[in-house]
């Protein structure tokens, strides 16, 4: 353990939308390389969270930093840190307009300063790692919601971050397709990226994730081994959301 | 249609050809008809010209304003956005030809002395100014139209604010905005016409100044007419491929 490097560390972050008080105070510390999966019921702020981290939602109150970047309202150290945090949505945001291939070189080749040569090589070879080299002249509409998704991942990738955070990536997907995202989340997950993932995914947070952190309220009530949290949850708020979303299954 | 679906690049090409060999090559044909117009077979194609070139600069200067003030109008910047609310109420509510003798009349009393003001920039302006009005509300729809999470995912790839409009929602907008923007092109093709009023040796002046000669009203407006309908073929052929080729990542 004592080798491990913290690359985000949050400290009593607040968040209010509005009356609602969304986050209350969130200090955590996460790891390279680590795997951490949120979980907790909707409305509990574990997206909200996740969102800060790359300041698609501004906090109020303390500080977050980024691979020792402080994250707040400068714009050049947001953009460093934008490069260095990629971001897996639920609903996949792929640019409608442009083809699978553009979806992936256009970040490169505008923040990188990439070559096109060089970012269409990089991004075949990342379509190629997600078993979707032959789809990179369509278009995203022509894609199914599986392959979607793992287009989103591969354009995340192509930026070369230091930390993925995935939003719900599984939840606007037929359960058909679930399967083959989380094969390419958990294929990444032994890479020795950070990677913090907002999801339902019992299966896969138990199976993949390093840590686990359950939000309820808009704090973190546990921060766990996956073990130790699955078959012994210390709150009965943890208990209660595990045997509903068990039950769910 | 369906040709024109499928090729939109060549259509816009075709077009495009189409319309400059008619601008240049319709006083050919045209010599050969009988008086009245067949004598003034050059000046219908000048006048034709000066219309299309009317069209042109004010329809791109338009969209220019368009895009500025559709985005001023989002603007979180209050004062901006009341200027580009004022604006659009101006322009809209009042009649084209009272804008056009405005700045006919008005800007070269603004300029100094040894600047000159022609009356086709006059009328270009006030084209432009008006037609810009219009499209500022397609371009503020179409933006408005673009899904959030496409700025978010620009944003979180490390776009700037900037490289993601550019790259991200001005296309996407452009898709939503391009029907509106094509209607507004069309009607600018005549509402060109109105420069008559200001000197401008349109289309429309052409063919008031050929039948005041001739005294024969009917086949010098139909030959007019005939011209006009097909500029607007042109144009709309022009912007129908074009909606095509904006429309590409919408197919099945």
């Amino acid at each position: 353990m004592s080798a491990l490097k913290p690359i985000i560390i949050t400290e009593n972050v607040h968040k209010h939308f509005g009356a609602f008080h969304a986050l209350k105070g969130v200090t955590a510390t996460f790891y390279e390389g680590q795997v951490t999966a949120i979980l907790g019921p909707s409305g509990s702020g574990k997206s909200t969270f996740l969102r800060t981290l790359n300041r698609l939602e501004p906090h109020d109150i303390g500080s977050i930093r980024v691979d020792g970047i402080e994250l707040d309202d400068n714009l050049k150290r947001l953009d460093m840190i934008r490069r260095e945090v990629g971001m897996v949505f639920q609903s996949f945001n792929l640019f409608s307009h442009l083809s699978i291939l553009r979806n992936l070189t256009l970040a490169p080749m505008r923040v990188r300063k990439m070559g096109r040569k060089e970012a269409e090589e990089k991004a075949m070879a990342l379509l190629e790692r997600v078993g979707l080299k032959d789809q990179a002249l369509k278009y995203p509409v022509q894609l199914s919601g599986g392959q979607q998704q793992r287009v989103a991942i591969a354009r995340a990738l192509a930026m070369d971050p230091k930390v993925l955070l995935f939003d719900e990536p599984t939840s606007a997907l037929d359960p058909e397709m679930v399967n083959e995202v989380l094969a390419v989340m958990r294929e990444l997950a032994h890479t020795g990226i950070t990677m913090l993932v907002v999801t339902h995914e019992i299966g896969f947070a138990r199976e993949v994730a390093d840590r686990v952190i359950f939000f309820d309220h808009g704090a973190i009530l546990e921060d766990a081994q996956p073990q130790a949290f699955f078959t012994n949850p210390e709150h009965d708020r943890a208990r209660a959301f595990l045997s509903q979303v068990k039950h769910g299954f | 249609m369906n040709w024109v679906r499928e090729h939109p690049a060549w259509t816009m090409f075709a077009a495009m050809i189409g319309l400059l060999l008619f601008l240049w090559g319709m006083a050919i044909p045209l010599s050969l008809a009988p008086a009245p117009i067949g004598p003034a077979a050059e000046q219908f194609a000048e006048g034709a010209r000066i219309t299309v070139m009317l069209t042109l600069v004010a329809g791109t200067a338009g969209i220019v304003i368009g895009v500025l003030a559709g985005l001023g109008k989002l603007s979180a910047f209050l004062p901006l956005r009341w200027f580009c609310n004022f604006y659009v109420w101006l322009f809209r509510g009042t009649p084209l030809l009272l804008q056009i003798l405005f700045v006919w009349l008005v800007v070269p009393q603004l300029l100094p002395e040894a600047m000159e003001i022609s009356d086709f920039a006059c009328a270009a302006i006030a084209l432009a100014l008006n037609v810009g009005a219009y499209n500022t509300e397609c371009v503020r729809a179409g933006i408005l139209a673009v899904p959030h999470g496409q700025v978010e995912a620009a944003r979180a790839l490390g776009l700037s604010p900037f490289q993601g409009f550019m790259d991200i929602v001005l296309p996407q907008s452009m898709r939503v905005a391009l029907p509106a923007l094509a209607n507004n092109l069309a009607s600018l093709v005549k509402d060109s016409s109105l420069a008559y009023a200001i000197s401008v040796v349109e289309l429309t002046m052409v063919g008031y100044r050929i039948q005041a000669e001739s005294y024969q009203p009917i086949p010098v407006f139909l030959t007019v007419a005939m011209i006009y309908l097909i500029l607007t073929t042109a144009f709309t052929t022009l912007t129908a491929a074009l909606e095509s080729q904006l429309d590409v990542g919408r197919k099945r």
